[in-house]
C-alpha cells in the first residue's frame, strides 16, 4: 500500500501540530496586544466608546428635558398664565439651591469649561459635573428658561470622556485631548450634524488642526450620532423649506441680512459683556433668586404675548422657517429672546447659548426677509431660506465660528444651493461682529471668570513669522563642487566672508570656512577638486515660506545655512545665521 | 544569584506591556459591558418615553378630529399643533392641522405642512386634493390642475375611493369656471366611464357636459336618468337644452314640453320651448308642409328678415372690408327681391323660396355678428339657418 495515498482523513495543522499553533498564536497575539493597546490606537478605540457613552447620555438628557417640559409647562401647545410665570420661577430657585450647595462648576454653557480642562487641568473634568449639568440645565430649560441643551451636551460628552480617560490611564498628553473628543461626541448628538460638531470644537476649542485628534474627534462624533439617530431617529430638528438662489442679485438682500445680524450679535454679546458681571457682582445670597428673578421675567414676556421665547424653541423655528409669523411679530420675538437669553444666562442659570442663538437668527432672518419682500416684492427667496441663513449669520457673528456657521446651515439644510447666502450673510456679519466687539463671546465670558485661556480667533490671526523675514542675501561667493580648490581660493581674494557655501553635485549644499580651505592647500590638496575634500555631512536647507521656528532647529548647529528656491533646489535664494534668526524674533517681540 | 534577580525583576518596558495586559484590555471589557447595560436601560426609558408621547400625541389628535369635526377651527389648531410637539413626522397629524388650517383660511400655513406631507408621499391623493383646493383658491390654474391630476390617479384608501371621483368633479369644475372646455370635455368622458347608472349622478354629469358643451354626452347622461325617473324636471329640462343646442328640434320640444308640465313657470324652460316651437314652425324646409303654408312661411321670414335689417342697419359706409360691401348688397338685394318675394311669385317661380331664403339666412346671420344674437322669430330664423347650413 503507498503510504501517500493511504486514506487517513485530512486533518488541519492546528490539530496536528499544536504547540506550533500555540507558539504561533502566541506570538501574533502578542503582536495584536501591542497593536491594539498602542496608546494612538487606544485613543482611536475609546473615542469609540466616548461617543457611544455620549450619544446615550445625550439621549437621556432630551428625555429629561422633555420630561420636566410636560410636568412643569403642561403637554399642549397653549400654555397656561400661572404655568409660565410659576414654572421656571420656581425651577430656578431649586436650580440655584443645587448649583450653589451641590454643582457650582455647573454655572453657564460649558464650552469655556471643557476649554480650561484642556488648557489647564489636564483633561480632568469632575464626573459630578456631568451630573449637575445633566440635572440643572434639563430642569432649567424644561421649565421655559431660554437656553439651549446643545452646549451642556457638550460638556456632558467632555466629562463623560475625561472619566473614561481617567479610568484608562491615558498618557498626560492624550488625556488632555479627550476632553474635545468628548465635547464633540456631545455636541454631534445633541444637534444630529456630526460635520458641525467636528468643526466647531475644532474652531473654538482645540484651535488647530492635527491628523491624531481629527481621527478621534471624528470617530467620536459619528459614533454618538449613531446611537442618537437609534433611539430618536434622523430628522433634522425643523421641517427644511426648498431653499432656492434664482437671482444672483438676491445676495445684496442677504447681505443686507448680514449687516443686521451682525449688529444683532454685538448687541446680544454686549448684553452679556455687561450684565453679567453686575450680577455676578451682587451679594451673594442674591445668586439664590437670580435664576427665579430670571425665570419670572420670562414668564412675563410669555404671558405677554410671547412664550415662544420660552425653552430652546425649535418648533417655533419650525413655525418661522415655514412663514407661519408676520415679519413684524419675527422681529419682536428675536429681540424678546435676546432679552430672556440675556435674563437666562446671566443670572448663571446652566444651560447653552447654541439653541437661542439659532432662534434668534432664525426670527431674525425671516424677519428681514418679510420685510425686504415688502419693499422688493419680486425677490424670490422663501421665508424659510432667510430663517435658515440668518441661524448661520448669528453663529458667525454671535458665537464667532465662522467655518462651523457656513457647514451647520448646509449640514442643517442639506441643500447645497444656499451655501452663497449663507457665506455672503456670515461674512458680513463677522465683520461687523468683530470690527464693534473685538473679543469674541466665549473669551469674554472667560476673562470675566478670571481665566486666561487661548483665543482660538486671535490664534487664528496671529501672525507668522517665515524664513524670508530672517533670510539674508548671500555676502561671499558661492562655491561649486566640481571646481579645485585652488579656483576655489581665486574666488575668495575679494571676498570678506568667513564662512562660505559650497553647491554639491548633483544636489545638496555644504559649507567650509576660509580657514579650512587655507589649510587643505597648505597640505597640498590645491588641484583636487573641492566636492572631494568637503565632510560627507551636508548642511541642510531651508526655503523661504518655512516657518521660522524650523530654522531655529539647524542654526544652532549649522553657522549658515542656505536658503533654496523650491523649483531650484541649487538657485540660492539666501541664507540664514542663528544671529539673524533672533534678531528677527527680537524685532517680533518688540511689536 | 545576581543573574536570577535580573530575570525576575521586569524590565521597565515589559512592566508596561503588563499594565497594558492587565489593566486596560479589562477595562476595555468593563467598556463594553457598561455600555451593552447603558444601551439597553436607554432602550427602556425611551420606551416608556414613546410610550407616553404617543398617548399624548393620541390624546391631542383626538380633540382635535372632534373639533374639526364641529367645525371649531381655532381649537383644531391648537390641539394638532400639541399633537404635534409630540410627532413631529406624524403624518396624520399633520395633515389634519393642514385642514384645520385651510378651515381658519389659513392657506399660507396649511401649504406648507401639505407640501412638506407631499415631499414625502407624492402619491397621497388627500395631500394632493387639498394642494389643488389651495392652489385653486389662490387663482394659480395650472398648479391647481397638476394636484387635481395627481389625486385622481393617487393612492386612494378603499374606503376613501369616491374622493378620486371628487377630485375629477372638482377639476371639471375648475376647468368649466377658467372656460378649458376641451379639457373639461376629456376628463367629463373619464368620469362618465367610471361612474355607475345612477340617475343622480347621471344628472350631474349632464349639467357638467351641457357647459361643457358636449351636447351628445349630455343627451345621453340626461337619457340614462330618464330611464330611472321619467318625469325628472332637471334631466327633462336638461336633455331639452342638449337636443336644442344639437339641432334636434323637435325631440328639444319633446322633453321641454314635458320639462314645462312637471316644472311650470321656470322662465328658461318657457323661452327654450318658444324658440324651438317656433323653430320648427318657421322652417319651410321641413318635411310634411303643404305647399301654401311653406310660401306663406317664406313671405313671412322674409319680412321678419326685412324688419331686423331696419332694427340693425348695417353700416354702409365702412373704411374696408367685405362687411361693409356685403351690408350694402344686403339691403339691396332684400329691396330688389322684395317685390317678387309673394305667395303667388312662388307659386310660378319654385326656385324664388330658395333664393328669398338663402336672403333670410344672410340676413340673420351678418346681423347676429353685427348686433349680437337676435331674439324671437330672428333668433328662430338664425337657428334654422344653422339648421339648413352646408344642405
Amino acid at each position: 500500500m503507498d503510504p501517500q495515498t493511504s486514506a487517513e482523513p485530512e486533518v488541519p495543522i492546528s490539530s496536528r501540530h499544536p504547540d506550533r499553533a500555540v507558539v504561533w498564536f502566541g506570538e501574533h497575539s502578542r503582536t495584536i496586544w501591542r497593536s491594539v493597546f498602542r496608546e494612538d490606537h487606544l485613543f482611536l478605540i475609546l473615542s469609540v466608546f466616548i461617543g457611544v457613552f455620549s450619544g446615550l447620555a445625550v439621549v437621556c438628557f432630551r428625555f429629561a428635558i422633555d420630561w420636566a417640559r410636560i410636568y412643569l409647562l403642561g403637554t399642549g401647545a397653549i400654555l397656561t398664565t400661572a404655568r409660565m410665570l410659576l414654572a421656571p420661577t420656581l425651577a430656578g430657585l431649586v436650580i440655584a439651591a443645587l448649583v450653589i450647595h451641590f454643582f457650582p462648576t455647573t454655572r453657564g454653557s460649558g464650552v469655556n469649561q471643557t476649554k480650561a480642562a484642556l488648557y489647564i487641568f489636564n483633561g480632568n473634568i469632575p464626573i459630578r459635573t456631568a451630573i449637575g449639568k445633566f440635572i440643572t440645565a434639563a430642569l432649567a430649560i424644561g421649565s421655559g428658561h431660554s437656553l439651549g441643551p446643545e452646549d451642556p451636551s457638550l460638556q456632558i460628552g467632555a466629562c463623560l470622556a475625561s472619566a473614561m480617560g481617567r479610568k484608562m490611564r491615558l498618557q498626560r498628553d492624550r488625556m488632555r485631548l479627550i476632553a474635545p473628543v468628548g465635547a464633540a461626541a456631545g455636541l454631534a448628538a445633541a444637534f444630529n450634524a456630526p460635520i458641525s460638531a467636528v468643526l466647531f470644537v475644532i474652531e473654538e476649542v482645540i484651535g488647530r488642526w492635527t491628523a491624531g485628534i481629527l481621527g478621534s474627534v471624528v470617530l467620536s462624533a459619528v459614533s454618538s450620532v449613531v446611537v442618537m439617530r437609534w433611539f430618536l431617529g434622523s430628522e433634522s430638528l425643523f421641517r427644511i423649506p426648498a431653499v432656492e438662489l434664482k437671482r444672483p442679485t438676491e445676495l445684496i438682500a442677504y447681505a443686507v441680512l448680514g449687516v443686521v445680524g451682525g449688529l444683532a450679535s454685538v448687541a446680544f454679546a454686549s448684553g452679556i459683556a455687561t450684565f453679567r458681571p453686575i450680577c455676578k457682582g451682587l451679594p451673594p445670597w442674591t445668586q439664590y433668586f437670580q435664576p427665579a428673578v430670571a425665570g419670572l421675567l420670562i414668564g412675563i414676556i410669555a404671558v405677554l404675548g410671547a412664550p415662544q421665547v420660552m425653552g430652546a424653541g425649535y418648533e417655533y423655528i419650525d413655525q418661522a422657517m415655514h412663514g407661519q409669523f408676520t415679519w413684524e411679530f419675527l422681529a419682536i420675538l428675536a429681540g424678546l429672546k435676546i432679552l430672556a437669553t440675556l435674563f437666562s444666562f446671566v443670572s448663571g442659570t446652566p444651560g447653552g447659548m447654541f439653541a437661542p442663538t439659532l432662534f434668534i437668527g432664525a426670527m431674525l432672518g425671516a424677519a428681514v426677509g418679510g420685510a425686504e419682500h415688502v419693499l422688493v416684492p419680486h425677490l424670490t427667496g422663501s421665508p424659510g431660506t432667510y430663517a435658515l441663513v440668518g441661524m448661520g449669520v448669528l453663529f458667525a457673528g454671535f458665537l464667532r465660528v465662522p467655518m462651523t456657521s457656513v457647514f451647520m446651515v448646509l449640514e442643517v439644510s442639506g441643500n447645497y444651493s444656499i451655501i452663497l447666502p449663507v457665506i455672503v450673510a456670515n461674512t458680513f456679519a463677522y465683520v461687523i461682529s468683530r470690527a464693534l466687539l473685538p473679543i469674541p463671546i466665549f473669551d469674554l465670558l472667560t476673562r470675566q471668570d478670571g481665566l486666561e485661556l487661548p483665543s482660538m480667533e486671535e490664534q487664528r490671526e496671529e501672525g507668522i513669522l517665515r524664513v524670508e523675514d530672517a533670510m539674508q542675501p548671500v555676502q561671499g561667493p558661492v562655491l561649486d563642487a566640481g571646481q579645485s580648490l585652488e579656483q576655489a581660493l581665486k574666488q575668495l581674494d575679494h571676498s570678506e566672508s568667513e564662512r562660505l557655501l559650497v553647491r554639491l553635485v548633483p544636489s545638496g549644499w555644504a559649507s567650509v570656512s576660509k580657514k579650512e580651505l587655507f589649510d587643505m592647500a597648505a597640505q597640498g590638496k590645491g588641484t583636487h577638486a573641492l566636492g572631494s575634500l568637503l565632510p560627507i555631512l551636508h548642511v541642510p536647507y531651508l526655503h523661504p515660506d518655512h516657518p521660522l521656528e524650523t530654522a531655529l532647529r539647524y542654526v544652532d548647529r549649522w553657522p549658515i545655512v542656505p536658503v533654496v528656491s523650491r523649483a531650484d533646489f541649487r538657485h540660492l535664494e539666501g541664507v540664514v545665521t542663528q544671529k539673524d534668526v533672533l534678531e528677527r524674533y527680537r524685532e517680533f517681540g518688540e511689536g | 544569584m545576581l543573574d536570577e534577580l535580573q530575570e525576575e525583576m521586569p524590565s521597565p518596558r515589559l512592566a508596561r506591556y503588563r499594565v497594558y495586559l492587565r489593566e486596560r484590555p479589562v477595562m476595555l471589557v468593563v467598556l463594553t459591558l457598561a455600555a451593552v447595560v447603558f444601551f439597553l436601560a436607554v432602550s427602556g426609558l425611551s420606551r416608556a418615553h414613546q410610550a407616553q408621547r404617543e398617548a399624548l400625541g393620541d390624546r391631542w389628535f383626538t380633540r382635535g378630529r372632534s373639533d374639526l369635526n364641529t367645525k371649531r377651527f381655532d381649537a383644531a389648531v391648537t390641539d394638532f399643533r400639541a399633537a404635534l410637539l409630540y410627532a413631529p413626522d406624524n403624518y396624520s397629524y399633520q395633515l389634519n392641522l393642514a385642514e384645520a388650517l385651510i378651515g381658519q383660511h389659513r392657506t399660507g400655513q396649511a401649504s406648507a405642512y401639505l407640501l412638506n406631507l407631499w415631499d414625502r408621499e407624492p402619491d397621497n391623493g388627500l395631500v394632493n386634493l387639498e394642494l389643488a383646493r389651495i392652489a385653486a383658491q389662490q387663482g394659480e390654474t395650472q398648479e391647481a390642475v397638476r394636484y387635481y391630476h395627481n389625486a385622481v390617479y393617487a393612492v386612494w384608501p378603499p374606503s376613501e375611493e369616491e374622493m378620486r371621483g371628487d377630485a375629477r368633479l372638482e377639476l371639471i369644475e375648475l376647468l368649466l369656471r377658467n372656460n378649458e372646455k376641451p379639457q373639461a370635455q376629456g376628463e367629463l368622458i373619464a368620469l362618465a366611464a367610471s361612474v355607475g347608472p345612477d340617475p343622480v349622478v347621471q344628472e350631474h354629469l349632464g349639467d357638467l357636459f351641457l357647459r361643457a358643451e358636449d351636447y351628445e354626452h349630455a343627451l345621453a347622461a340626461y337619457s340614462v336618468t330618464l330611464k330611472s325617473d321619467r318625469h325628472n324636471p332637471g334631466a327633462l329640462a336638461g336633455a331639452g337644452f342638449a337636443a336644442f343646442e344639437l339641432g334636434r328640434y323637435p325631440l328639444a320640444q319633446r322633453y321641454l314640453v314635458a320639462a314645462a308640465i312637471v316644472k311650470p313657470n321656470d322662465p328658461e324652460i318657457e323661452d327654450r320651448l318658444k324658440t324651438t316651437q317656433m323653430v320648427l314652425h318657421m322652417d319651410p324646409f321641413r318635411r310634411q308642409v303643404a305647399v301654401s303654408e311653406r310660401h306663406q312661411m317664406v313671405v313671412n321670414a322674409f319680412n321678419t328678415a326685412g324688419q331686423r335689417l331696419k332694427s340693425c342697419p348695417l353700416p354702409k359706409i365702412a373704411p374696408a372690408g367685405p362687411a361693409s360691401d356685403q351690408a350694402s348688397s344686403l339691403n339691396d338685394d332684400w329691396n330688389r327681391l322684395k317685390p317678387e318675394v309673394t305667395e303667388e311669385r312662388l307659386r310660378t317661380n319654385p326656385d324664388l323660396a330658395e333664393t328669398a331664403m338663402d336672403l333670410v339666412f344672410r340676413i340673420e346671420r351678418e346681423t347676429s355678428i353685427v348686433c349680437g344674437t337676435p331674439t324671437g322669430p330672428d333668433l328662430a330664423l338664425l337657428l334654422i339657418s344653422r339648421l339648413h347650413e352646408g344642405s
